[in-house]
């Protein structure tokens, strides 16, 4: 079947150079190793020329796949299953970005992308390393493009195809349609991805993971060629940009998660967070080892190993995330597309490589027979490194639990599995002790001298700046200690360690170096750790749950009393609720999209019952799916502050709120009861009296959205509880639509659990009333007065200025308004002003009425000959009348919200310390290519 | 003995430590009946029971949600967290808990949710903290 208006052409190219990517970068991978292997002889120039061409080719082929599955996103092309699961007509065009690497084959893709990117630049500036390194970055294209190679091989899909059409992969009935095209529609992004973070968040991280296959590769041409001590120059700047910009994307993510998602904290030692750092972290040890071996020719084994291991924890970390493998044990992971086969050979071959490389040549590997002295910065670097390395086994240890787990239960199918009880305390009391070493290795190492061998000399120097050091750190742990909620010494440990570190650095620049920045690469990465781990101690240990009131929630917890453990709190709307050091209020809530608004105003409150004057509004939301019943996600909403932030999210909503079902059968299921008044009277219902204050035609309800045409009705009345002389107001209404019907909509008095409805069958009874009034004309003269029904009507003034609800003035109008006064013979006085109006020509007569005193008046006509209006005046009975009224008591509230709210004190010195680390990195890098 | 050496041993001798240590960190999968034998913290996976009430009354109190869970067993046990009920728990698929066996009663430290979701299979994960 010929199917109308597909777009089938960018999917057969895109497919097309899918192949083609493939291809080259296998030619590539050839070409490059043929050009190593000659790399004395004359055949290399031929082999490199055709490894660069291939590479190139490469690089324009996958550049053209992203080209067209973005070509295809952006115009919606919905025959396409990558358009159709991940964008929609509504979705706004810079989050097509978000849409096009949130899945697998996307986030490939961008891997793929900056290997090129990476893979040009080296191509320029390698200069004999280029074959041979680009040789493993060709081979590691080898398998990224395969991942979306989408081939089948009998069975077996070698790929997950990103050019797949939608009708390929659904057997739906609508299928069978030529223009199934126009029936479909995109699934769109989910609202938890619309934000920029997801903008900004993978290409980082990615750059990050392609950049750790540099040093790979030149450890693999260090061992390959030989020249074990050549490649370390070279292989240093990569290493620190790799590590800065890692780190940087790993930070993004820790940022993202406490800005935009409702976790309540920036790291949660997820295992998708883990492997993402314990490459990093390996990475780093790295660095240290490559500084040894350059200026010392120590560690070069070491830092083969470290480079090696760094882009095989990437794969191993890209293995975990997305061959479905974590199962229960993460929050975030990729959905399972069948590629573990294909990404376990990804990590064996490299893995295999990397290790066959280094124990074939590791006795080739120039070593020093003597010992380090330990005097000397290079042990003490060295230990470090070694530290670094524990802390990623440890972690790598505990989150491959569910890959242990998977593999005894293919030998012992009956195992159950082990888990971690409480994963963050687990890392936390283990890595604490790592931040320990690292502070106090950071400032002794600092001061020590590459190759020492006059100890003697140095150490009266050392033996001062350490007790400099000591000192400070002394004071800063007694200073810190002072907000920091320290609760075990080792707390205190870790605070001094890392007061030490940054102590010494900071005396490191200012003594040593002069404050020659371009030197302080280290020592500001070393004093950014110092400022991370107080930053961590102070969110960690003074993180403090406001949202709990113990007073108000006393009595009402069941089982365990422990009210520490209360991190929620209910907001009513409107209702001022102390919690702790604050009030919290929930002023309203709009709708825009799919997001709803809340509006929470906190006031601070001075401790002795008053406010201390500082306060502000917050605005967490929550964003609904398309269909309105469901919650996606939950926003928070932050107070920044220099020393701390105040976070807050909406953790919970009334079901009647996400349920539009559930609200309909909770409506339904309230038990009204008929009652019966007049304006003025009161009505006892069981637990509460309504007092009647009269009715309106200009209603206001927060669901009603007047419109032209629309006949409106509502009651006003007060309601009060029984034993309380607060009233709260109450507006049911009705309204009658031109060819829509007759709605009534309730009005709910939260504080009471009321809800007062009008029967929709009393609709003509009120929006009828007109047609039962009689009305008689009255001849009346401005100043002039007559008398009616026993009321005294006078004509005060006839006015140009009309201010009338139902009249919207229009060009050539003439509209005057009679401005009537009226006295009852009671002596009330009440006042009206009818209008008479001119357009195009035809004369419109628009009414008003003295409500209070039930008078309606009409303005008839206007006599310009003896300047006497006629004025159609008419007594309704309605106010006597009884009005029918529905009341409901016990109505579930729905006006509430359940929210959270944590402070984080020192969260920026969390940014600082961590962005101080990176900068420091790149600093190293920028100072050692020039 | 060369230095080089001693840290080795040093090294290993820390890692045995920190074995032992964490073991206590580590638990297992178990169902009802196994976590009241064993009376210790441990990791379930179960169904929500549709046709039980769930208890969350936020007006009463916004940290207390009682469920019924049917674990792989095909046991029912009612379930108690301190903490807040995520939005869509009712259309959750399977929950994996963390937590211990009280009487009857299992008391979860933590939560975690898979949600069916037309965007993909969509995880929520719940915790009650000490303090």
């Amino acid at each position: 079947m010929i199917y109308d208006n597909e777009h089938l052409l960018p999917g057969q190219l895109g497919h097309f150079c899918v192949v083609l990517s493939f291809v080259a970068a296998l030619l590539a991978t050839v070409a490059y190793f043929l050009a190593t292997r000659h790399r004395d002889t004359a055949a290399f120039e031929g082999w490199r020329n055709l490894g660069r061409f291939s590479f190139l080719l490469h690089g324009f082929a996958t550049l053209s796949v992203i080209g067209a599955l973005f070509f295809i996103l952006v115009n919606k092309y919905y025959e396409y299953q990558y358009a159709w699961a991940n964008v929609s007509d509504d979705l706004p065009f810079e989050y097509t970005f978000s849409a096009f690497w949130k899945e697998q084959q996307g986030s490939f893709l961008l891997w793929s992308f900056w290997h090129i990117v990476l893979g040009m630049v080296l191509m320029l500036r390698a200069g004999k390393w280029e074959a041979p390194v680009l040789a493993v970055v060709a081979l590691a294209e080898v398998f990224i493009s395969s991942m979306i190679l989408g081939l089948y091989f009998g069975d077996f899909r070698l790929g997950a195809g990103a050019f797949d059409l939608l009708r390929q992969t659904m057997d739906a009935p609508i299928f069978s349609q030529q223009d199934y095209l126009t029936q479909i529609k995109g699934n769109g992004l989910n609202p938890l991805l619309q934000n920029y973070w997801m903008t900004i968040h993978p290409p980082t991280l990615f750059l990050g993971f392609a950049s750790t296959i540099v040093p790979f590769g030149y450890a693999i041409a260090g061992l390959w060629t030989r020249e074990h001590k050549d490649w370390l120059k070279p292989a240093l700047p990569w290493a620190l940009f790799s590590g800065a910009i890692l780190g940087l994307g790993i930070l993004m993510g820790g940022a993202w998660a406490y800005e935009a998602l409702s976790f309540g904290g920036y790291w949660a030692w997820d295992p998708v967070e883990n492997t993402s750092l314990v490459p990093w972290i390996i990475l780093v040890a790295g660095i240290h080892t490559n500084l040894v071996a350059r200026n010392t020719g120590y560690s070069i084994r070491s830092t083969y190993a470290f480079y090696l291991l760094s882009f095989i924890l990437i794969l191993y970390s890209t293995y975990l995330t997305r061959s479905g493998i974590l199962g229960d044990t993460s929050a975030h992971a990729f959905t399972e597309m069948g590629l573990g086969i294909q990404l376990v050979l990804f990590i064996g071959v490299f893995s295999v490589l990397g290790a066959w490389m280094w124990f074939v040549r590791r006795k080739d590997v120039p070593d020093i027979n003597a010992e380090e002295s330990s005097a000397s910065r290079e042990f003490w670097m060295f230990i470090g490194a070694l530290v670094l390395l524990f802390s990623a086994v440890l972690i790598t240890g505990a989150t491959s639990l569910p890959v242990w787990n998977k593999i005894v239960q293919a030998f012992q199918p009956d195992y159950v599995g082990a888990a971690l009880k409480d994963p963050m305390a687990h890392h936390n009391r283990y890595q604490l002790w790592i931040a320990v070493f690292i502070g106090l290795l950071t400032g002794v190492a600092q001061w020590m001298r590459y190759g020492e061998r006059n100890p003697e000399v140095w150490k009266k120097k050392l033996v001062r700046h350490f007790a400099i050091a000591a000192i400070a750190a002394a004071a800063l742990t007694a200073l810190n200690a002072l907000w920091l909620n320290i609760s075990a010494w080792q707390y205190y440990t870790m605070l001094f360690a890392a007061m030490f570190g940054l102590a010494a650095n900071v005396d490191y620049i200012v003594s040593f170096i002069k404050g020659n920045l371009k030197q302080a690469g280290s020592a500001l990465s070393h004093i950014g750790f110092g400022i991370l781990a107080l930053g961590i101690l102070g969110t960690g240990l003074n993180k403090e749950w406001i949202s709990t009131n113990s007073f108000a929630m006393e009595g009402l917890i069941e089982g365990m009393g422990d009210e520490s453990l209360n991190k929620n709190i209910l907001l009513l709307k409107q209702a001022p609720m102390p919690m702790k050091g604050f009030e919290a209020t929930y002023l309203q809530d709009s709708i825009e999209r799919q997001t709803r608004t809340f509006s929470v105003r906190f006031k601070k409150q001075d401790g002795k019952g008053g406010y201390t004057g500082e306060e502000f509004v917050l605005h967490p939301n929550v964003m609904y799916d398309r269909q309105f019943s469901k919650v996606v996600a939950a926003n928070p909403s932050t107070q920044h502050y220099l020393t701390h932030d105040i976070f807050t999210h909406v953790s919970s909503l009334p079901k009647a709120e996400l349920d539009p079902e559930f609200a309909r059968q909770q409506e339904d299921s309230l038990q009204f009861d008929p009652y019966e008044a007049v304006v003025g009277d009161t009505i006892f219902t069981k637990k509460h009296y309504l007092v009647v204050e009269g009715y309106t035609k200009q209603p206001k309800h927060p669901e009603y959205k007047p419109e032209k045409g629309d006949l409106a009705f509502g009651l006003k009345l007060r309601a009060y509880n029984l034993d309380d002389t607060t009233g709260y107001p109450a507006e049911p209404m009705l309204y009658l639509r031109p060819r829509k019907g007759g709605f009534t909509l309730p009005a709910n008095v939260g504080q009471l659990q009321m809800r007062v409805r009008l029967n929709e069958s009393s609709m003509g009874q009120w929006l009828g009333m007109e047609e039962e009034l009689k009305y008689t004309d009255l001849q009346l003269k401005e100043s002039q007065s007559v008398d009616f029904n026993g009321y005294r009507i006078s004509l005060e003034k006839i006015n140009r200025t009309v201010d009338h609800p139902s009249y919207a003035p229009e060009p050539g109008d003439i509209a005057v308004a009679a401005d009537l006064k009226i006295t009852a013979p009671d002596g009330r006085t009440g006042a009206a002003a009818p209008v008479y109006l001119i357009r195009d020509s035809r004369p419109f007569s628009l009414k008003d009425e003295a409500p209070a005193l039930g008078l309606h008046f009409r303005f008839e006509s206007i006599d310009p000959q003896t300047a006497t209006m006629t004025i159609a005046a008419a007594q309704a009975s309605g106010e006597q009348r009884e009005i029918p009224v529905e009341i409901a008591e016990n109505a579930p509230r729905s006006d509430y919200i359940v929210l959270e709210a944590i402070v984080f004190p020192g969260i920026n010195l969390v940014w600082l310390g961590s962005l101080l680390m990176l900068f420091g990195l790149g600093l190293s890098m920028w100072r050692r290519l020039r | 003995m060369k230095r080089s050496h001693l840290i080795a041993i040093a090294v290993v001798a820390v890692a045995i430590g920190i074995l032992i240590s964490a073991s206590s960190d580590v638990t297992t999968y178990a169902n009802f009946a196994q976590a009241s034998e064993k009376g210790d913290r441990v990791k379930l996976v179960g169904q929500l029971v549709q046709d039980k009430p769930v208890e969350y009354n936020p007006e009463k109190d916004p940290n207390y949600l009682a469920f019924y869970l049917r674990d792989d067993a095909g046991d029912v046990r009612r379930v108690v967290l301190r903490a807040g009920k995520p939005q869509d728990f009712e259309r959750s698929e399977q929950i994996v808990l963390t937590g211990q066996m009280n009487g009857e009663t299992f008391e979860a430290a933590d939560m975690l949710l898979k949600c069916p979701s037309k965007y993909k299979d969509e995880e929520v994960y719940v915790r009650s903290e000490k303090g």
